[in-house]
């Protein structure tokens, strides 16, 4: 029994399809690169662009065509705003929130498939949910096991839901680098993003959950670790003290890794500025494990813009952000998204924009030209910054970072810096790394056993987004506690 | 507050028109946190589709009320103003920070500017917090659209109308605002449409108004 699955979108969707992943091969299915091949066929959808979308129709238009040969089940899952999903609803056979993913086997099994998995975790899901339910115990319920008959009866509100889904054990596409999802849903309404209508409403994972999945992967000599989350910054918000707050949540890991003398970088994406506290910054600046990268989104430069996108924060505050920042970690790298020809921005905005990107000299802008977000506010609003403005703008917003950047960059050539080696390099005899601020680096070496681990390299020259350098010691191991 | 399937639904306690399209929807509150300036999504039970609202009512009161005004091309104020006492809604929240900061209400001066419905936030903020210190500028098309005008302080409330003379200035509150300039010191509260809360913004901070002490909802 085979599946292929289709996952679209950002770091969020990836790290839900390594536990889509789990449970499939929990039921006895292996995973087939041949959809033709394959016995069940998903997609993790990502609504943030039409033509994500799109993709999604076009794909199951192919599947349904292909049922016509063979036997096979579809399902999505994902980002997917209320109108597509029921539109959905008719073309594929299965359609659940990321929530939903405990139930998927027995979705499955109401489709009477039965692999050899499933029969064995249905009887031994029927011997837990009864005592469960019984002593009237949720939590006790595993998360790839509860029955459709008990789930009906069991109407568990969205934070148990999202706990069930978050204790499936994600299938690591990595051996070094992973992510752990800390929080899901989004509270902020911007008026560009479709999030909180397809993700709902901020949840955030138990502490005590999240620290022992990192304390695992460190153990198993994981070096990258990403913690995820649409607000990462305000997880702990929903539970009202019940929980801890962000910043304690990364003294925690921090005091873990100084106790277990760990070797291991630990990052965040995404911050919002609004909740981006001094607190949150001087706890990064204490503890070696938590990387000197800062993720910040600025979107736009100008009070006015960010008023119209519903950022809830004004320049002054991003300012002393990343005042702070520089600061208290003065060697820290500092990433932004911006999005260029949002509705109405004029041309004298654009130029604040400019003057950020000249202020704040960014190592590393995700820089989008503003498109229409179905489901998101501003699609009611007229997307009336031509094409070729926002081309412009774009150009001239990559022409302001390159110059940046790179003068940063140059500022490096010489120096030894710590990397982790990712991947052999596109070019011939090279390999890839990252430094611990997130700057890609290549250095000439054919020994490919250092992927995956720290090494140190002295940098060699500079270009506008990336180094070159020379590898100069061994490779260092890790330190497991 | 989370809400479970079950629990987010709500019934519906009365509907109250305040003109032949715009209507006061009130529902259970169920105990659900609030600070005034939130919103809820709100839609019909069973339906896909849901809108955001800000609440009408106050904090202390025991049900939420939200100031819905029936658009022509719309859905779901359609099917909201079919609802019925014992009906059900299904609602989300509340939810948002167009708040007060708690410090500034006891001595804050603040100034309200909204358009249509959009004047729902405020609403609840001066019938939460008896004694602000707020001018309240409303922007209309027609006077008949304002919205129970008896919960404001008259010398607080300045209505503004571009369809007929009988408000207190005829105009958009934009020109009321080129007119009256605001004292720097000034908290300001934009809700309403894109356009408006766009040329008020450029304003005030031509004024000199701080764009920090400038806080915008943004309706469509």
């Amino acid at each position: 029994m085979k599946y292929h699955l289709i996952s679209l979108g950002c770091q969020m969707n990836l790290s839900d399809t390594e536990r889509v992943k789990t449970v499939l091969h929990q039921m006895g299915y292996t995973a087939t690169e041949n959809e033709q091949a394959a016995d069940i066929l998903g997609i993790i959808a990502c609504s943030v662009r039409q033509k994500a979308i799109d993709k999604v129709y076009s794909r199951i238009a192919l599947w349904n065509k292909m049922k016509n040969r063979k036997s096979l089940i579809t399902f999505v899952s994902g980002c997917v705003l209320p109108a597509d999903k029921e539109k959905f609803l008719k073309l594929f056979d299965l359609v659940f929130s990321m929530s939903e993913l405990p139930h998927f086997p027995d979705m499955i099994r109401q489709y009477g498939v039965v692999t050899p998995a499933s029969l064995i975790q249905a009887e031994v899901a029927d011997i837990q949910e009864n005592k469960a339910v019984e002593q009237n115990d949720f939590s006790a319920l595993k998360p790839h096991n509860l029955t459709s008959a008990r789930a009906e009866k069991i109407r568990l509100n969205p934070s148990a839901e999202m706990d069930r889904f978050w204790n499936v054990e994600p299938t690591y596409t990595s051996d070094f680098e992973a992510f752990i999802p800390i929080q899901n849903g989004c509270d902020k309404f911007c008026t560009f993003c479709a999030v909180p209508y397809t993700r709902g409403r901020e949840v955030s994972r138990p502490s005590d959950e999240i620290l022992a999945e990192l304390k695992m992967l460190v153990a198993k000599g994981f070096k990258s670790i990403t913690l995820l989350g649409q607000n990462v910054n305000s997880y702990g918000l929903d539970k009202k003290d019940q929980e801890l707050s962000f910043p304690q949540l990364l003294r925690a890991i921090g005091e873990f890794g100084k106790e277990s003398k760990s070797d291991f970088w630990l990052y965040f994406t995404s911050p919002h500025p609004r909740d981006m506290t001094d607190e949150v910054i001087a706890v990064i600046s204490q503890y070696p494990v938590l990387a000197k990268q800062i993720h910040l989104p600025l979107q736009s430069g100008d009070d006015g813009v960010l008023l119209r996108m519903n950022r809830k924060h004004s320049m002054e505050k991003y300012r002393h952000i990343v005042q702070t920042i520089r600061q208290l970690i003065p060697e820290a790298t500092l990433f932004t998204d911006i999005i260029v020809g949002f509705t109405g921005e004029t041309d004298e905005q654009f130029e604040n924009t400019k003057l950020a990107m000249q202020e704040f000299r960014y190592n590393m802008a995700y820089i989008a030209q503003y498109s229409v977000r179905p489901g998101a506010a501003s699609s009611r609003w007229a997307d009336d910054v031509p094409k070729e403005t926002k081309k412009a703008r774009y150009h001239a917003l990559t022409a302001e970072l390159m110059k940046y950047s790179h003068e940063y960059n140059k500022t490096l050539i010489g120096k030894r810096m710590r990397v982790l080696v990712r991947a052999r390099d596109r070019k011939d005899g090279y390999l890839s790394a990252l430094t611990e601020g997130k700057l890609v680096i290549r250095f000439a070496s054919n020994d490919f056993s250092l992927i995956g681990q720290f090494t140190e390299v002295e940098i060699t020259s500079a270009s506008p987004l990336s180094l070159e350098a020379k590898l100069c010691a061994v490779k260092s191991e890790t330190v497991v506690a | 507050m989370m809400n479970s399937d079950f629990d987010s639904l709500h019934q519906v306690l009365s509907l109250r028109m305040l003109t032949p399209t715009a209507y006061v929807l009130r529902v259970e509150r169920k105990g659900l946190e609030f600070k005034a300036g939130q919103h809820l999504l709100l839609g019909r039970n069973g339906s896909i589709e849901s809108r955001e609202y800000s609440v009408y009512s106050t904090e202390s009161d025991d049900f939420f009320e939200v100031l819905v005004k029936e658009v022509d091309d719309g859905l779901v104020s359609k099917q909201l103003k079919q609802l019925k006492a014992g009906d059900k809604v299904k609602l989300d929240g509340p939810l948002g920070f167009f708040t007060l900061e708690p410090e500034t209400i006891a001595n804050g001066k603040f100034l309200f500017i909204a358009t249509g419905t959009g004047i729902s936030p405020f609403h609840s903020m001066v019938k939460s917090y008896p004694g602000l210190n707020y001018r309240l500028l409303h922007g209309v098309r027609y006077s008949n659209e304002a919205y129970d005008r008896q919960d404001y302080e008259p010398s607080r409330y300045i209505l503004c109308t571009t369809g007929d003379q009988g408000g207190d200035f005829y105009g958009r509150v934009t020109d009321f605002l080129r007119k009256n300039p605001v004292l720097k010191d000034t908290h300001c509260f934009l809700c309403g449409n894109f356009n408006m809360i766009h040329e008020a913004f450029e304003i005030l901070e031509q004024q000199g108004v701080p764009s920090s002490q400038v806080h915008a909802e943004v309706y469509f």
